[in-house]
């Protein structure tokens, strides 16, 4: 498989980078989400003190106009030798602070004698003011707000339970959420002798506390021990009054340390009961009311829809999304580059060996690179060498001993095997086109006199010289042999006449005519040569070797140094015939 | 054959009980029971074993004054709700407005449990009219009168000991109409305190107003007294839930003693009642059956230190004289004159018209 490596690579590449910015882009988007969440949280605590301390700033506006009403000559007057012109002037401030403070129900003066009975009151009925006088006046010693406050030093607040208002008689504050915010009246002995009692509506510092806030924003308020004041859902507030309580500890459970008192803010995602449509980020922090009285601590909370916080985070996710789609693109791309650029030499190198182990093609790899490509590149190239060499080798060695096997080795003329081929060949040929051919079977005469004269030597060498005489006297298209020993043989081809082949006898008794030189001596010898031809003396090359063979012993019987054909009988031809 | 048979009834049981048992368990699914209650009567966790049992859903609201039940019960005439404790002597005013239904005790199988005494209904004033049941007792309790130790060395023996001025200021009083109109009349000598006639009004309105210059406050609740006798240092109280706010103060760890006065300490027996407006009678009485079973008694017992109605109580004793709330002569009249007195009003005022 060709692009097997490419594709696998390819593939493997792209895996592990799509992973790799995959998962890189999820925990960024996770971080992110998490640092938004984190950060919503902290905004919604900061937002939730700064609530606290709006409320705690009413209340010390209250305590304010408190002590002031508390502190006025005629407070002191009214409790302690009341005149009507002393109540009158009281009644009159008191309608004053009303009127500049609409979140005011009622201002009361009440004197710790005669059970608490109120001296000065104004009520807020309607939209107008109503003083409140003589039978009309109320006894409320029995109330925690008188003796409590009774039991203050001057200029300490008392601040009530925040609750819905059922005390009959109390205009417009009835059964509305109410606090009652009161101080002593001391005397110049520093004795509380009464009280200048404030009740402040709610529902105003409720709505004040909420109206800065962003709109998905909610706004919870509880009391000490988790009953909710303010809630999103005003069927929630002030359960204990109806007799089903509600809890801010059942709705965010994570709450119930701070309503222990145990911690002091949570910081919390709710996404359960009912926030699993709509999960919200919030705060709580429990607040230690500043003042002594009945409400001594309240949990104040803020939550936001976690969809608000997390649209930033869900466009960050998009982006994120975005930049993880592109690095996906660019790692494929990058990957398909580098699989190429990884597989091409080695695809090029295996082509390189394939058509080496073909076709025997010498292929030059680019040799230049200097990595692992590159020495397996040059490895490569020095191994092709290597075997093109060592072939080459082995095909001269095996031309050699070819050669070898059919030629004498002494003469260098074809041996017998290879003579014996040229003339089955010939024979072949001249079947086929009834062309013809001689046989000369020559044996060299003396030749076992000058073995024993001059040894081996002698005899080779004049073999040799034999040899060299013998194909100098032929021509190119005739083959010259060496039987063994000393007996040679020529094949002539094609000729014409048979005078011809006398002709040629002739010459080659004629090429030994001139002595051989060997060892500064002169060895004369000679021919005798038996002539057979085809088709005239025989068909197969057996026959004809056997007739030129015989004909060569009769020569030599007849005196040597001449020739004769087999067909006849021995014909004097030569005058140096002995 | 034997096997396939058997496998074969195998299936029809499942079958069955398949079918069947989500008609018999969820008769009462889906069905909201809402139930008015004062506080200690159910505890969530009971509360919670009967809704799992029924599959219907529990509305509780509690009320801590017979003026308030009332105000909630009388608003739509009963529609508001299924079930409500009420004791005998308010009973009888529901009944007249035509507020409850009769009850068929064979729908609350565990009244057999219940004592004799509390079995034979017609013996108990008020739950019966003409031979039909209008309730079911379930708890009951004197409101005697508990004192701190450390502040009153002599366990006191009358009521008048609630306007002793060596007390003033360091009384606790309950915020109920009736009751305190009785317990003026019974400092009267009157021995039918539920019933003042005309003349009696000046004179117990008069100590009321006493009363009230002697308090240290007026609650509602039985937790809302235990904080009020803490955080004031009550010497005093009169204790409207009885044995019930006695547990909780020694929980709270008050050293406090409890005494029946003399003159007879008023007490209340309550049932459970079926208003007109129930929307599922079946579900009311199943409710009622389930709170006269032996946890929820135990409940009453150890939790609330209030009596049940299946065993006697170890809270009162022999000697201890009782006077069965009972139906008062006036009781818009007394609620009126009570919030007036309440909100501060001087005598004249309290008495006009």
């Amino acid at each position: 498989m060709k692009f097997g490596i490419a594709i696998k690579l390819g593939l493997l590449l792209a895996g592990v980078s799509i992973l790799a910015s995959g998962l890189t882009g999820f925990y960024a988007y996770q971080a992110s989400r998490d640092l938004l969440v984190q950060s919503a949280k902290t905004e919604l605590l900061t937002t939730t003190k700064v609530l606290s301390s709006r409320i705690a700033t009413s209340r010390e506006e209250i305590s304010r106009n408190l002590r002031m009403l508390a502190s006025h000559p005629a407070a002191l007057a009214a409790v302690q030798s009341p005149t009507a012109a002393q109540e009158d002037l009281l009644a009159t401030i008191f309608e004053r602070v009303m009127h500049a403070n609409p979140g005011y129900f009622q201002i009361r003066l009440i004197s710790a004698s005669e059970n608490g009975l109120e001296r000065v009151r104004v009520d807020r009925a309607e939209d107008r003011l109503v003083r409140v006088q003589g039978d009309d006046l109320q006894e409320k010693g029995h109330f925690p707000y008188v003796s409590g406050t009774l039991k203050l030093p001057a200029g300490a607040t008392f601040l009530s339970r925040i609750v819905i208002n059922h005390e009959r008689g109390a205009h417009t504050g009835l059964e509305q959420p109410s606090v009652i915010l009161a101080t002593p009246v001391t005397d110049a002995l520093g004795r509380a002798v009464g009280a200048v009692v404030i009740n402040v509506d709610l529902n105003g510092v409720f709505a004040t506390l909420a109206a800065d806030l962003p709109k998905d924003y909610l706004l919870f308020l509880a009391n000490r021990n988790g009953d909710f004041l303010i809630h999103p859902d005003t069927t929630q507030t002030f359960g204990f009054d109806r007799g089903r309580r509600v809890l801010v500890q059942d709705e965010f459970a994570a709450t119930r340390d701070l309503v222990n008192g145990k911690v002091d803010k949570v910081l919390v995602e709710v996404r359960d009961g009912g926030y699993a449509k709509t999960p919200v980020v919030a705060a709580f922090i429990g607040r230690i009311v500043q003042v002594s009285g009945d409400e001594d601590r309240l949990i104040l909370g803020l939550a936001q829809p976690l969809t608000a916080v997390l649209e930033q985070a869900d466009k960050l996710g998009a982006v994120v999304l975005q930049l993880v789609m592109g690095l996906c693109l660019a790692c494929i791309l990058l990957a398909a580059l580098v699989a190429r650029a990884v597989t091409h030499p080695i695809n090029s190198m295996s082509q390189a060996v394939q058509r080496f182990a073909y076709q025997q093609q010498v292929a030059t790899l680019t040799i230049n690179r200097r990595d692992e490509i590159g020495v397996l590149a040059r490895s490569f190239n020095h191994m092709q060498d290597q075997i093109k060499r060592q072939l080459g080798e082995l095909q001269e060695s095996r031309q050699e001993l070819e050669h070898l096997a059919r030629h004498d080795v002494l003469t260098g003329l074809p041996n017998r095997r290879l003579f014996q081929e040229r003339l089955e060949q010939a024979l072949a040929r001249a079947h086929r086109s009834g062309e013809r051919f001689a046989l000369l079977f020559i044996d060299v005469d003396n030749f076992k006199t000058i073995n024993d004269r001059w040894g081996h030597d002698g005899g080779d060498a004049v073999l040799r010289v034999v040899a060299m005489r013998l194909s100098a006297a032929t021509r190119k298209a005739d083959a010259v042999a060496r039987m063994g020993g000393d007996e040679f043989v020529v094949l002539l081809d094609n000729p014409a006449h048979r005078e011809d082949i006398i002709s040629i006898a002739e010459k080659l008794l004629e090429s030994v005519r001139s002595p051989i030189l060997y060892d500064g001596q002169e060895l004369q010898v000679g021919f005798s040569i038996g002539i057979s031809q085809y088709p005239e003396d025989g068909s197969s090359a057996a026959e004809l070797m056997a007739g030129a063979d015989r004909a060569m012993y009769a020569t030599k019987a007849a005196g040597r140094n001449s020739f004769r054909f087999t067909s006849e009988k021995p014909v004097p031809t030569t005058p140096s015939a002995l | 054959m034997a096997k396939s048979l058997s496998r074969c009834l195998r299936l029809l049981r499942g079958l069955a009980i398949a079918t069947l048992l989500p008609m018999v368990m969820g008769a009462h699914a889906q069905d909201t029971l809402r139930v008015l209650a004062w506080p200690g009567y159910a505890d969530p966790d009971l509360v919670k074993v009967f809704e799992e049992r029924t599959g219907a859903k529990v509305e509780l609201t509690f009320i801590d004054s017979d003026d308030v039940m009332w105000q909630k019960l009388s608003k739509n005439k009963g529609e508001d709700f299924d079930v409500f404790a009420v004791n005998t002597a308010e009973l009888q005013r529901y009944i007249r407005a035509g507020l409850v239904v009769p009850i068929d005790p064979t729908g609350v199988p565990n009244t057999a449990a219940q004592l004799p005494r509390f079995r034979d209904r017609k013996g108990i004033p008020g739950l019966v009219h003409g031979n039909k049941v209008f309730a079911i007792p379930y708890t009951y309790s004197e409101m005697g009168l508990i004192y701190d130790r450390q502040q009153v060395t002599e366990p006191p023996t009358s009521i008048r000991a609630l306007w002793d001025p060596r007390y003033r200021g360091k009384v606790l009083l309950y915020n109920g109409s009736s009751h305190n109109f009785s317990l003026a009349a019974q400092v009267l000598g009157d021995p039918t305190p539920f019933h003042l006639d005309s003349k009696e009004w000046p004179a117990a309105v008069e100590h009321l107003i006493a009363l009230r210059r002697n308090a240290l406050g007026f609650y509602s609740q039985p937790e809302e007294s235990v904080e009020l006798f803490k955080k004031g240092h009550a010497a005093l109280m009169f204790a409207n839930y009885g044995s019930q706010q006695l547990k909780l103060l020694k929980t709270a760890g008050i050293d406090v003693g409890y005494a029946i006065a003399k003159e007879g300490a008023l007490a209340w027996l309550d049932c459970w009642a079926v208003t007109r407006g129930a929307k599922n009678m079946g579900l009311a009485l199943a409710w009622i059956d389930y709170f006269l079973e032996p946890k929820p008694g135990t409940a009453l017992l150890t939790r609330q230190g209030l009596a049940n109605t299946t065993s006697e109580s170890p809270y009162l004793r022999p000697q201890d004289r009782l006077k069965w709330l009972e139906p008062v002569e006036d009781v818009d009249r007394r609620n009126l004159l009570w919030e007036r007195i309440l909100a501060g009003d001087r005598a004249s005022k309290v008495l006009a018209p």
